[in-house]
């Protein structure tokens, strides 16, 4: 007979046959099958695999007996790891959900965060653009922060990496390749985050890489993603004749200064992009040593000409048994080749803004043959808009990190007391980098004499020591389950970088900056199971951290837990409805210390550097000067109360749960005004004020169909939550307000605010005033405070930009040896300012330039006629609620003698529903401007496994 | 491990006690405090700005105190959309202002940052550091100008703001909430400060080109004392002729000619013998995108030539209105307009007089007085024509003169002889020849005010003269002001500037200036 799998049909290789109550039996081979002698009728045949439900077939005298063995849920998401530890998901009293590779987003997926895009309940995953590896803003509960960094910690096999990123690449976390992840975990609540204390504000995100297996024969696989993209729509710009006409009407234009030409400027900055990603994976397994090695090239074309993106990467896990399974020795390094040509984003706000008019090229001249405008044949106009493909085509920027990150875990087990384990962990994370960015001489984009050229190189160094002992034992004397665990750990960040760069034609070489800091940490976590009914668990860190002095260094992170497996009790024991129910609570505080600088606390002194000198007599003096700071900086303090509810029917087919949660900051780390005079800036690092959260998750997951050829699960969730400052400032105006959110149009203009009472993406701008047929009237806006004059005070909080709720949708389905799966996201009562309509619609956009020439303008002038600038309007404030349909696959697997055969068809990025009016009504800030559109991306997989 | 949290900066920072072991380092603080005037950040042109609140490039002091000076008033107007620029001009700003924050806080970072040196040169820690000899003696120069440049300050903080927080030396640096002091409590204190220098600080010409000297005290005692009414209510008028008598007896000579103050030379062509307090710049070594580099290319479009500035291009901001031509004696002919004053540096040709639209640069007369070209013509120093050479004459002789003929009107005393004779030592230089000489009856108030329009527009004076002759809010009407075309009077509370309304927001211990 065989042995096949349900969900994806490949075969079971190594599972065990057996002859109930005998120790008659065998294992299947590479393929699945296996041959059984000396079986009686009426005996039972045991069926078995790790990770897969055990079937038992009683022998009827069938010659072969083919068996689907069907992945245990129960095991499979057994284990879930916490930070410092495990715990089994239905005994985890904090609000934690893991993501396997099963349930990924499908596609040519560069970057690993978008595997999980839209799969849990209060994590939002924001593409950042459409730029090849382009990274994401992940926000967990929607950040806690102002002005300190709001993304999540990242542990990845046990190290945390430096939330600041490293230098040189488009985003970190392009060095784990998503291939090689096994799984997320995500941590939401204090509960199950405090144990990483300062830096858990945020949520943590733990990932983990895929190992070899025990006793595995050899497997080698090779897979293949070949992907092309194109942009979906463009902005909506005036054509030539529309743009011509336009400025002749326009008095006081020159039309003269027009060309006769007709260029779609958008046309000639974008293209079909293409990538592919290989991959090349051998895993190999032995009683006491397994490994796993994978190669990884992955290359992509940006649909903006110039752009591109190749890494080429080496994953390897070594894992080592010694001492009879006492001692076990894990090795994961991975060595990461990540190589970009950094195109000209300004080429795609130069795209929106020149002149349609005036032809690509102009032969022979002395901008490299690109039309420019010019005031002789050989200066360019410095303030005019350069040709957006010369600003592509003319700039070589490139650049190259190398990356390392690895990690030696060992675990022992004491002989004499093998409930006590000692776990340590060495880690070690170097990403040093180089590029540079060079223009001709002659590039009109370069108002030198001397080719423009940055070069610029530095490295990250992040090392981590840390161990701890964990003690895991049943006390039957009083029915409990005791895990305790207590260790240390020390983690120090270095960084390093060097500049130099053409400026006013000479070349300057920027002093070398070195940042570095240190968190050194104790922690503990105590966890009861009683009575398989009652859980308690309850943690602890105390964190030290180089960027704080004095007093406020050290500061300790409690947390409590409580859960109650209500299932168990006598009465829903023999439940057929109600096959899981458990109660959650837990209350924990988290800080944040990412605020960005090191030496906050500290007055220190900075020299000045070239051109920034003051004369003396006949010579120029460097200068020195003190910098702000704030002697009692401390930590951000996050309280979190959460409460949830995990239920499952119908022996969980239906399952899900419900998380609600309430959290407060508290000496909000923020960069605000600080009282004139008192120091020695404007702005001030430091703690101020508290914002309170709120949300509400919810996940449901149903088994719809479940069978040998016919499986059909579905996945849901759906995030309230709802953020607002309640304190920002020393003193206790309650107009007082800090304009953010810089917009295009205008040096210094501002459309958002943080003002207690609102939320931080909340925008402020004036009410637009609106004629009998619905259409804008130009300059007429509410007088707000009533004094007959239109002035910032009767500017308005209006809107904000994260939405009131949002939602992910996942199906996955496979008939036979088909399978198909989509995934929708939604986000619902979020907005968007359209900076492109309103920098660019309105006539003196285009006409009123500071040089001979015009600018083309947005299509939106020819609806609003804006003459001129009306940035404040609130009918730039758009709603963008969406639903997108972010990938939709399906693949056909062809299983084979020695060869196993999988292809499938991706498409990403396929649909997009929205009022919104702009290219797209997903990014991050709400501000959309100049934004690098998203292709959508057709993908052909192809897996072998041999 | 703990003992590994204790970090300090490893690049160039160094922590206070590591700085100060480089005796050079007194000397590089004190270039910084003279460097907050000029530059606006550790870097030039932009990157590691002092200021964070708004684009670095505005934040400067001398731009932001051009804009305070001169967009208010009468001489000039600006095109841009930047935040609420318009709204200088049209004299309907409002507590919120970026432009009016954005000039309160660099003023009182200037402040921070000169207390923060007399701190660190206070005797107590000089001896703690063992600092003696001629090192000694020069940091004590070095706190009288620290000084001054303080009582400057403080001075545009009095001038524009009334009552700004109060913080010296003796205060912390942290997140306290200053004290706000009231203006005639201001005027004392900077008053007393220039007292107590005068005679600490070096003595006129002996000092280093861009350093302060007794002049440059004497100056800004004339300016505080002249205005004094207005700051609290007691004209000092004896005072400014004592004080401008001291200026004009000192050496400094008149230019030979107008043009050459203006010039990318200024500090060496003749005119340094005229300017006594300058903000020097310079194209390579002084960048930024304020100073002279924002009032020079902001200056140029339409049909001007960047390269006849000594520049690459203009930003086609800054004009002028009509109110300001109109002082000047000019022809027109058929295609171009002539002024007899050489003073009315204006460029004409595709400008219109009067605006329609301030946002359009080609309506109002440009202003083409400053250039940073040299007296040969030649550019300079930055080949790219991006940042400029030229020096800003923040205190200048031909001041001192009309001063003194001010104060003498007022009834301060002083000789009529003197007072008529530098007036006309102006128009001679003005008009090529005494022709234009005024008689001791022509000079009055009136023309006093016109005749500082006409020699010192443009250089930061105007908002304050006008106030001083009640002529800058509920006085006086210019095209645009109040927000309407032909110009409209506002309200008297207007000749403060509101305390920014995130400073209130932040510091308790303030009150706004009436009618915000």
């Amino acid at each position: 007979g065989n042995v096949s799998e349900s969900a994806t049909g490949l075969p079971v290789p190594g599972a065990n046959v057996i002859v109930k109550g005998t120790s008659n039996g065998t294992t299947t081979d590479f393929d699945g099958n296996y041959t059984i002698e000396n079986v009686s009728e009426g005996d039972i045949l045991v069926f078995s695999f790790l990770g897969f439900a055990t079937r038992e077939i009683s022998y009827e005298q069938q010659s072969t007996i083919d068996v689907v063995l069907e992945e245990d849920q129960a095991t499979l998401e057994e284990v879930v790891l916490i930070g410092y530890g495990a715990t089994t998901e239905q005994d985890a009293t904090g609000s934690v959900k893991k993501i396997s590779a099963g349930e990924f987003n499908q596609g040519a997926v560069v970057s690993p965060e978008q595997l999980i895009a839209g799969k849990s309940a209060g994590v939002r995953i924001t593409p950042g653009g459409g730029a090849p590896g382009e990274g994401s803003e992940i926000r967990i509960r929607g950040g806690s922060s102002l002005s300190a960094n709001n993304s999540p910690l990242i542990v990845v096999d046990g190290v945390p990496l430096d939330q600041r990123g490293v230098q040189g690449v488009r985003n970190q976390l392009n060095s784990i390749n998503p291939n090689e992840i096994e799984d997320f975990v995500v941590l939401k609540d204090a509960a199950a985050t405090s144990i990483y204390g300062s830096r858990a504000s945020n949520g943590v995100i733990l990932i983990t890489t895929k190992k070899g297996k025990k006793n595995s024969d050899l497997s080698l696989t090779y897979d293949l993603k070949a992907s092309v993209g194109n942009i979906v729509d463009k902005v909506d710009v005036l054509s030539a004749d529309q743009f011509r006409n336009l400025i002749e009407e326009t008095p006081g234009t020159d039309a003269s200064l027009l060309g006769d030409a007709n260029t779609d400027w958008q046309d000639q900055i974008y293209q079909t992009s293409v990538g592919a990603i290989h991959n090349f994976t051998a895993t190999q397994g032995f009683d006491n040593f397994y490994y796993r090695v994978n190669f990884n090239n992955t290359s992509q074309t940006g649909v903006v000409k110039t752009d591109t993106y190749e890494r080429n990467a080496l994953n390897l896990a070594l894992n080592l048994d010694l001492l009879d399974n006492h001692l076990k020795l894990g090795l994961t390094s991975k060595g990461i080749l990540d190589e970009n040509r950094f195109a000209d984003d300004g080429a795609i706000g130069a795209a929106i803004a020149f002149d349609p008019t005036q032809p690509v090229y102009e032969p022979d001249n002395n901008f490299g043959g690109y039309f420019e405008f010019k005031t002789s044949p050989r200066q360019e106009m410095v303030q005019a808009t350069r040709n957006p493909l010369a600003l592509l085509e003319q700039k070589n920027g490139r650049g190259l990190t190398r990356r390392n990150i690895t990690n030696l875990n060992a675990e022992y087990k004491f002989h004499f007391l093998p409930e006590l384990k000692f776990n340590m962990n060495a880690g070690f994370d170097y990403a040093e980098n180089e590029g540079y960015n060079k223009r001709p001489r002659y590039s009109a984009a370069n108002n030198q004499d001397i080719p423009f050229e940055e070069i610029y190189s530095g490295f990250n160094r992040n090392t981590l020591l840390d161990f701890y002992f964990n003690y895991k034992n049943e006390v039957e004397a009083i029915d409990t389950d005791v895990d305790l665990t207590a260790g240390h750990s020390y983690q120090e960040f270095y960084i390093e970088n060097r500049r130099q760069q053409t400026i006013s034609n000479e070349v300057s070489v920027f002093p070398t900056v070195i940042d570095r800091n240190a968190l050194e940490s104790y922690f503990a976590r105590a966890s009861f199971d009683i009575a398989d009914k009652y859980l308690i668990s309850a943690s602890i860190r105390r964190d030290g951290s180089s960027r704080f002095g004095g007093d406020n260094k050290w500061s300790n992170f409690p947390s409590a837990s409580v859960g109650w497996k209500v299932h168990n009790e006598n009465f829903l024991r023999g439940s057929n409805v109600l096959s899981k129910l458990k109660l959650r609570a837990g209350y924990g505080v988290t800080g944040n210390q990412e605020i960005g600088s090191n030496y906050g606390y500290l007055g220190i002194y900075t020299p000045s550097i070239a051109r920034a000198s003051y004369q003396f007599g006949n010579q120029f003096y460097s200068t020195l000067r003190p910098e702000e700071f704030d002697e009692n900086l401390k930590w951000e303090e996050l309280q979190t109360y959460n409460a949830g509810i995990d239920f499952g029917f119908f022996n969980n087919r239906l399952s899900g749960n419900v998380d609600a949660y309430y959290r407060q900051t508290r000496d909000l780390l923020a960069e605000v005004p600080v009282p004139a005079g008192a120091n020695l800036s404007d702005l001030l690092v430091t703690n101020v004020g508290e914002t309170v959260s709120r949300g509400i998750e919810i996940g449901l997951s149903g088994v719809l169909a479940q069978s040998e050829d016919f499986n059909w699960d579905l996945n849901y969730n759906i995030t309230f939550q709802d953020l607002e400052i309640t304190r920002l400032s020393l003193g206790d105006n309650p107009n007082f307000f800090i304009p953010q959110g810089g917009i295009s149009g205008g040096v210094g203009n501002n459309i958002q605010i943080w003002k207690e009472g609102y939320d931080p993406s909340t925008f402020f701008v004036f009410r637009q005033v609106y004629d009998n047929n619905g259409n804008p009237i130009e300059g007429a806006y509410v007088d707000v405070n009533g004094d007959n004059e239109i002035t910032e005070a009767d500017k308005q909080p209006y809107k904000k930009a994260s939405p009131d709720y949002f939602m992910g949708l996942t199906n996955t389905m496979s008939y036979k040896n088909f399978d198909f799966s989509f995934t929708f996201r939604g986000s619902f009562g979020n907005y968007m300012y359209n900076n492109t309509q309103s920098s660019n619609g309105f006539v003196a956009a285009g006409t009123n330039t500071p040089q001979d020439y015009y600018a083309n303008m947005n299509a939106n002038v020819l609806e609003t006629n804006f003459e001129k600038s009306q940035y404040f309007s609130d009918y730039y404030i758009q709603a963008a609620d969406f639903v997108k349909l972010d990938n939709i696959s399906i693949g056909y697997l062809i299983p084979g003698e020695k060869v196993d055969f999988r292809a499938s068809l991706t498409a990403t990025n396929v649909l997009t529903i929205t009022d919104y009016e702009g290219l797209d009504p997903e990014i991050s800030n709400g501000i959309d401007n100049n934004f690098y559109p998203r292709a959508r991306t057709f993908v052909l997989g192809l897996n072998l496994k041999f | 491990c703990e003992s590994d949290l204790e970090l300090q900066p490893e690049d160039n920072r160094k922590t206070a006690e590591n700085a100060f072991k480089d005796p050079d380092a007194y000397k590089q603080f004190l270039a910084k405090l003279y460097a907050g005037l000029a530059v606006s950040g550790q870097e030039g042109p932009a990157g590691n700005p002092d200021l964070e609140g708004l684009d670095e490039g505005f934040s400067q002091y001398i731009r932001l105190y051009f804009k305070m000076q001169e967009l208010t008033t009468d001489e000039a107007v600006i095109g841009w959309d930047d935040g609420t620029i318009k709204d200088l001009h049209a004299q309907n700003w409002t507590a919120g202002n970026e432009f009016i924050r954005t000039m309160y806080s660099r003023i009182m970072y200037q402040i921070a940052l000169t207390n923060e040196f007399i701190r660190q040169t206070s005797d107590e820690k000089l001896d703690s550091r063992g600092v003696d000899g001629e090192l000694r003696g020069n940091i004590e120069n070095f706190r009288a100008e620290a000084r001054f440049l303080r009582a400057l300050s403080y001075y545009h903080a009095l001038d524009l703001f009334g009552n700004p927080p109060f913080v010296t030396d003796e205060d912390p640096i942290g997140a306290f909430l200053p004290e706000q002091i009231k203006r005639p409590a201001l005027f004392d204190y900077i008053e007393g400060e220039l007292l107590d220098i005068e005679d600490e600080i070096a003595a006129v010409g002996s000092n280093e080109y861009g350093r302060a000297d007794q002049g440059a005290v004497w100056m800004l005692l004339s300016k505080l004392y002249l205005n004094a009414e207005v700051y609290t209510g007691t004209a000092h008028n004896a005072e400014v002729i004592e004080y401008t008598n001291k200026v004009i007896n000192s050496g400094y000579q008149l230019a030979d000619s107008y043009k050459k103050l203006f010039l990318a030379d200024n500090n060496t062509n003749g005119a340094q013998n005229e300017i006594i307090f300058p903000i020097t710049f310079n194209g390579k070594e002084t960048q930024s995108y304020g100073g002279l580099t924002f009032i020079i290319h902001a200056a140029i479009g339409g049909d001007m030539k960047a390269a006849d500035f000594g520049v690459s291009s203009g930003w086609a901001g800054l004009r002028t209105t009509s109110a300001l031509v109109n002082k000047f004696q000019y022809q027109e002919t058929e295609d171009e307009v002539i002024f007899e004053d050489n003073r009315g540096l204006f460029f004409t040709e595709g400008q219109s007089l009067e605006i329609d639209n301030i946002s359009s640069f080609n309506d109002g007369y440009a202003v083409a007085k400053y250039r940073n070209v040299d007296v040969n013509g030649e550019p300079g120093s930055d080949e790219t024509g991006e940042f400029v050479d030229t020096d800003f004459p923040m205190f200048r002789l031909a001041d001192a003169y009309l001063m003194y003929a001010e104060a003498f009107v007022r009834g301060g005393g002083g000789s009529q002889a003197n007072a008529v004779a530098y007036v006309n030592e102006l128009r001679e230089r003005a008009f090529g020849d005494s022709s234009e000489n005024i008689s001791a009856g022509e000079l009055d108030l009136d023309f006093i005010i016109n005749e500082r329009a006409r020699e010192l527009y443009w250089e930061a004076h105007r908002r304050t003269d006008l106030i001083r002759f009640n002529r800058f809010s509920e006085n006086g009407v210019w095209p645009w002001k109040g927000n309407v075309p032909q110009g409209t009077t506002t309200q008297e509370f207007r000749n403060l500037m509101p305390i920014p309304a995130s400073d209130l927001g932040v510091n308790t211990n303030l009150t706004q200036n009436d009618g915000y």
